[in-house]
């Protein structure tokens, strides 16, 4: 799906490190000697942000999680998920949420593996979503203040 | 029917939390709801809130049988996506059953948007139960698209144990 990406590095800088921030990004490097065949050390990152149940309280949502296939099966997709996990806790978050796709049997063993609940199987939740003119015509219907 | 539409201050979390838990009682799950009237206060008003919310009000002469004006509500935050960036995410859009039919839903969730596109949102997400079939055709007669069944995304939660132990250092 990599013609979805419509953002830059430069909207990354501007809303992770604002004042205000709208996620927080957490990396993982290897020493020098282990980098990638084309030279990155930076192997993998786990981009998250707050977020809040009107049941149970502060949330974090994994919004992505990610290690370089070269990489992978040595543990760092579970560090950087428990690390997550650990920086919710801090700010009392009660949940951890993430969204994966039907077919990504792998990523769906790994977070059933650690505990983590289908919610669309078990309890029916669908994402909705509004985009593009869609969003723009309905907030065009805003009553006017 | 004559309503107005604000944001929420703290001193609507009395009736945010009473509607919170009939939204509840709507999806069948009242005994899920463990967030206090206070929890609102310190979440949504404190300096770093996690959530903000818009209110609907009627008039007091439409007011409700146990006198209440604030009969409609919308809980929001910030959101990302990596893909498109900024994004807005609908918590909570709940009218009391006596104030339905009348478009005050659909006018909170345009203002959610409205809000959204101000603060440079791509766009506005939420969840809604897949046997809600009169709230998943009103969102999809708004124009909005069913990501889960279009495009095969499950929404995932760890929380209780499973959570305390990914915390594990």
């Amino acid at each position: 799906m990599s013609d979805q990406v419509k953002i830059s590095h430069e909207e990354l800088e501007r809303d992770g490190f604002c004042q205000n921030p709208f996620f927080e990004c957490l990396v993982a490097e290897v020493h020098e000697e282990d980098k990638a065949k084309e030279g990155f050390t930076m192997v993998g990152y786990a981009l998250y942000f707050y977020t809040y149940s009107t049941w149970k309280g502060r949330s974090v949502y994994l919004e992505d999680l990610y290690v370089m296939p070269e990489f992978r099966g040595k543990g760092i997709g579970k560090g950087l998920l428990g690390k997550v996990a650990e920086m919710g806790k801090k700010e009392q978050c009660v949940r951890l949420q993430l969204s994966v796709l039907e077919w990504n049997t792998p990523s769906r063993d790994f977070y059933a593996a650690k505990g983590a609940l289908d919610l669309t199987d078990n309890e029916g939740w669908h994402f909705i979503r509004f985009d593009g003119q869609n969003l723009d015509n309905l907030a065009n219907e805003a009553p006017k203040d | 029917m004559d309503f107005s539409i604000r944001a929420a201050n703290v001193e609507d979390c009395k009736d945010i939390a009473r509607m919170i838990v009939e939204l509840a009682e709507y999806e069948k799950v009242a005994d899920h709801v463990k967030v206090t009237q206070r929890d609102l206060e310190q979440d949504g008003f404190s300096k770093n809130p996690f959530f903000h919310g818009i209110v609907a009000e009627v008039p007091e002469q439409h007011k409700t049988k146990d006198g209440h004006t604030k009969i409609g509500y919308a809980l929001y935050f910030y959101s990302y996506s990596s893909w498109s960036g900024r994004a807005i995410y609908m918590e909570d859009l709940y009218v009391m059953p006596e104030f339905r039919g009348k478009s005050i839903g659909k006018a909170l969730m345009s203002k959610v948007a409205q809000l959204g596109l101000a603060a440079g949102c791509n766009q506005l997400n939420f969840t809604v139960l897949d046997w809600n079939k009169p709230s998943l055709d009103f969102y999809l007669s708004q124009g909005s698209f069913d990501i889960t069944a279009d495009m095969g995304y499950h929404c995932m939660r760890c929380e209780g144990e499973a959570l305390e132990h990914l915390a594990q250092p």
